[in-house]
This record gives structure tokens, sequence and C-alpha cells, in this order.
């Protein structure tokens, strides 16, 4: 029995009935992966420690949802001895010494890596373009690309490779690839997922979270993935539920807020009517429509390529060619050394934003640029904690339109940093947020977004799996069956 | 932002700028400030900065050591090291 395109759930009956072992499942999958090389969704695999793995699990009795589950890991979190290249020439020969802590939570509860996936160089962008380890296919159209910066995971759970892969959110780096793939991905509430291990681009937005078929899978692994981390000091010391438990529950009577400034008159009429056909059908789930003001929103983007290229100039001052990662052949003195190590180690992308960053928190240039965009996050920041009075979740389209081709956005990186204009207002204020798909423009996946209050993500979660539950956009695959 | 200034930050950045390609990067950073600059349209009088959005105090621990020392395994993997220092070249003649 094929195993492709299967969700966590069905995988988990399969072995607990015994029509597969663990060890054929993940011998299964690096099948699917090795026919599926031209996606170039992996940059590292993991073979003999999976399968090592899995025979393991043969041999006793597991109980645990996630037991024997093969999961893709984005190449930004640091693994135990296997390499982690964050997708840069800067790390090309990392063997961390350590594992993420979101690594362990889900290796222990169970899941197998079997490899650790494709990326935009250091999480900065947003077609998986910016990879020193080249371009990732989206399964959906030769050429096109998946999103990212969390391309590759997208890639391989669209492609059926594997039921689930962890991704990180900056930006909208788990939701814009979903979108792009038909995919399901949630950014859970800044905090809620430790950093520790993840290597860092942006710290006070950065978010680590699942990508899978469906939004019961997302629950099913956000139940291992949060924690409290004491080695992260920005991790929550909340109550962390069963992100299971009320999915099934109506949503009838909740209200949606339909934000006014995001202005979809710029959008294709064909992406418009796949979201005016998604709000019909949460009406007819009983849900209620508000229209909100969020005054701020529109500032967003530029707030972001302040603070963003702020903290990662910062948090990239760590690559120096000294304790770890790349250094350059001769250096001739210790400057030569760090500006030759990091010259050669970082990509166009990377470079730009670091010299942004350092623009902005240069001194002279502080106050107006670094210090008005903190006000202006905590202005929009404001703006949903209103909004949220009045609301369950807000919804919107996830991206602008379908995966576009490589290459197609030209050398203006301004076009590029536009793709995330309806993601990155969560990532500011550390809102929850997911992507689930809705339709198909031009036989392309597109994905509607859909963003709560803070710690509110089975709320979210209710949402997300009430309209897979009555559609059947997340079941289609690129190969054209329907599953 | 001039190319001059660029050269500053890429200075104070430890970057070196490919030769010939100055203008355009010079083009597209300039373009990128241009963007931002729609801050200045918003009205931040008295709005104190948000630095997180958890708006916490960083949670401080106990001082005491919970890592067993794995100096040999963090040496092994530097780029140059000794039996116990990372290496780099001569600071001081």
């Amino acid at each position: 029995m094929s195993i492709q395109y299967k969700s966590i759930k069905n995988l988990t009956s399969m072995l607990q009935n015994k029509e597969i072992s663990y060890k054929e499942l993940i011998n299964e999958t690096f099948t699917l992966i090795e026919s599926k090389m031209d996606l170039n969704a992996f940059i590292t695999l993991n073979k003999d420690m999976a399968i090592e793995k899995a025979t393991l699990l043969d041999s006793k009795k597991n109980d645990s949802l996630l037991a024997g589950i093969p999961i893709a890991q984005k190449d930004l979190f640091c693994t135990k001895d296997l390499r982690t290249t964050c997708g840069s020439n800067m790390l090309s020969s990392f063997i961390p010494p350590y594992s993420a802590t979101v690594i362990s939570n889900l290796e222990n509860a169970g899941c197998i890596s079997v490899g650790k996936t494709n990326m935009d160089e250091f999480a900065m962008g947003s077609s998986n373009e910016t990879s020193f380890y080249g371009n990732v296919e989206n399964p959906w159209g030769k050429n096109l690309v998946p999103g990212g910066s969390s391309g590759g995971s997208a890639s391989a759970v669209s492609s059926g490779i594997v039921p689930a892969a962890t991704g990180t959110d900056t930006g909208g780096s788990i939701r814009q690839p979903a979108s792009l793939c038909g995919i399901t991905g949630l950014k859970p509430t800044y905090g809620r997922i430790s950093r520790w291990g993840m290597i860092a681009f942006a710290s006070s937005l950065d978010q680590a979270g699942p990508m899978a078929r469906t939004a019961e899978d997302c629950a099913i692994l956000l139940n291992e993935m949060c924690s409290h981390d004491n080695k992260d000091t920005t991790s929550l010391n909340e109550h962390i539920p069963d992100f299971t438990k009320d999915i099934d529950q109506p949503i009838k009577g909740m209200k949606i807020g339909i934000v006014k400034e995001f202005d979809l008159s710029q959008l294709d009429n064909e992406v418009v009517k796949v979201f005016e056909e998604s709000k019909k059908h949460y009406e007819s789930l009983g849900a209620e429509f508000i229209e909100i003001s969020l005054p701020n929103i529109s500032l967003s983007v530029p707030t972001y390529y302040v603070v963003a290229p702020a903290e990662c100039s910062s948090n990239l001052s760590r690559f120096d060619g000294v304790k770890f990662g790349k250094r350059c052949d001769d250096p001739k003195n210790l400057e030569d050394l760090y500006i030759r190590t990091r010259s050669e180690g970082f990509g166009d992308e990377v470079k730009r934003r670091i010299l942004i960053g350092s623009y902005v928190l240069s001194a002279g240039f502080y106050d107006a640029y670094y210090k008005k965009a903190q006000q202006v996050r905590r202005l929009i920041k404001n703006d949903f904690d209103e909004a949220f009075l009045k609301v369950d979740v807000l919804m919107s389209p996830t991206t602008r339109g379908p995966a576009f081709e490589a290459g197609s956005k030209g050398s203006d990186p301004i076009q590029m940093y536009l793709e995330d204009l309806f993601t990155i207002p969560a990532n500011l204020a550390g809102l929850p947020a997911l992507s689930i798909p809705n339709g198909f423009v031009d036989n392309k996946p597109i994905g509607l977004q859909l963003i709560g209050n803070f710690l509110e993500e089975n709320k979210l979660l209710k949402f997300a799996h009430n309209f897979q539950k009555t559609t059947d956009f997340h079941l289609k695959t690129p190969s054209g069956e329907n599953i | 932002m001039d190319k001059k200034t660029v050269t500053t930050i890429a200075y104070l950045s430890r970057i070196a700028l490919d030769e010939g390609n100055e203008d355009k990067i010079t083009a597209d950073l300039e373009n990128i400030i241009k963007f931002v600059d729609q801050l200045d349209n918003a009205n931040v009088d008295g709005i104190e900065p948000l630095t997180n959005p958890l708006e916490k105090k960083a949670q401080t621990r106990e001082d005491k050591v919970t890592a067993e020392n794995r100096k040999d395994t963090f040496l092994d993997r530097a780029p140059k090291s000794n039996e116990d220092y990372f290496l780099v070249p001569r600071v001081v003649e």
C-alpha cells in the first residue's frame, strides 16, 4: 500500500493495525524521497539513523500517536550530529553538538527525522531562491517556486513524501509556502515553542511551527512541539492545552473579522473569488462576519523591514569564522578572517539585510528608524488588541496570488518583500496564525489565512478543521488524484 | 544613502562588497530605505517602543552548572583549534 500523501492520522492507524511496520514505513519514505530528488526539497538526509530508530520501534510496543511518523526538519533547527546548514554556505559543514528543544520534543514523542529541508538562506526570502543549495521546485508545476523560507518543508509535504515537517515563521515563512504548495501550516503564538537550537534570524519575531496535510495533524504535532523551556528566556510559561480536544466543536455564532485595510482590489480577480467563496462557506457553517479596521496595518511591511534586519545584523554577527562554521582560507590577519569569511559565507540577500540592519541601528539613524519602527509595532499590536475585543479570528488571503515562476520577481527586492503583506502583521504582534488550502487559481493552490488572539491556537485549529471537514481543497494532490 | 555610506556600513558589518556591484547594492539599499521611510507617516508621539510581543522581563535562572563539560566536542568542530583553544591569526606582534 502506498504511503504517499497519507496524513499522520492515516499512518498511525496503519502502524497500529500492523498494515505496515515502522521499518517498512521509513524505507518507503526514502524510496519516495529518492524518486523526487528533482524537487531539491532536502539538503541532508538522515537515512541510517532513521532506519535504526524504526527498527528499534518494531521491537517494542508503542502507544504514542507520533511513534514512527516520518518528519522532515527545516535545516534551520540544530540536529545533534546531523549537518545543519540554514541554507547557507557559511554552515555548509556545521555539525551541531546538540538538538533544538523542538526537535528533541518531536523525537521524544516518537517522530523519526528523515532529513533536513532546503530553505532560503538564514530564512531570508519568500521563494526559496536565496538558498545556497539551489532552488526548490513546487510539486504543483515545473519551475514554480514553493514559497519561502520553509520551501523545502512545504514541497516535501505537498508532494506526499512525508506527512509532516517543521518550519519557522518570522514574517510568513510557514504560511506563505503552505499557501503556495496547498498544505496547512501554523505559526503559533510567539513564545509557545522554544527557540533554543533554532538558528536565530530576528529573535523577537521567529517562531517554529508545524506544516502538514491537515489542521488536525498540525494540532497533533503542536501538542508535542510546545513546551516551557528554561533555555529560552522568551519561552512562555503558560498552560499548554490539548490542541486536538475542541477541534471538532462547531463554530456557529463565532465571529470572523475582515480587515478593511487589506485592499483586495489590488489582487487578481480569481484570487478574490476564491476568498469570497471561503467567506460564503464559513457563513454556511454559521460564522458571522464583521468588518474590522486596523488603521496602522499598512505600515507592517516597512516596520518589519527595519525590525527584522536590525535583529538579523546583530544575530548574524556571531558568524565570524572562529568557533564554528566556515572560515576563509589563509587569512592575513584577524580582520581579514572576519571580512572574507563573512563575504564568502553569506549570499546577496543576507548581506543586504545585514547592511540595512547596521544602517538602521547606527548612531545617527537609530531613533529615526529602529525606535520609530518599534513604536509603530506597538500601534499595530494595539490595533489587534482592539480587534479581538470584537471578533474571534481575523481572515484574509494568505498570499497575494498563487505560486509564481522562479526568477519572475526580477531583481527589485521590494517586490519580493511585498509577498508577505498579509502574513507579517501577525509576527509583529506575536499572534498565532495559520494557512489552509482554500482553492485554486490557474490550477495552482492558494491559501486562506486565519489570525487568532494571543494563545488561541485551539480556536484557529477549530476554524480550520471545520473548514477541512466540509471542503476537499486539502485533499487534492499535485499528481491529480484526490486522497 | 550613497556609496560612501554603504562602504561605511559594510565595514561596520565586516562585509566586503563585490567590486563592480557596488552601484546595484547602493541602489537597492536606497530603495529599501525609501520604502521604510513610509514610517514617517505614523504619529508615534508618546508611544512606547515595543521590543518584544511578550513584554515580559527576561526570565533568569539560578546560576548553576547544568551542562556537562564538552570542551573537546566544541573544539573538534571549530574551523581551527588546538587541545585548549580556538585559534585565530596572531593579534599581538
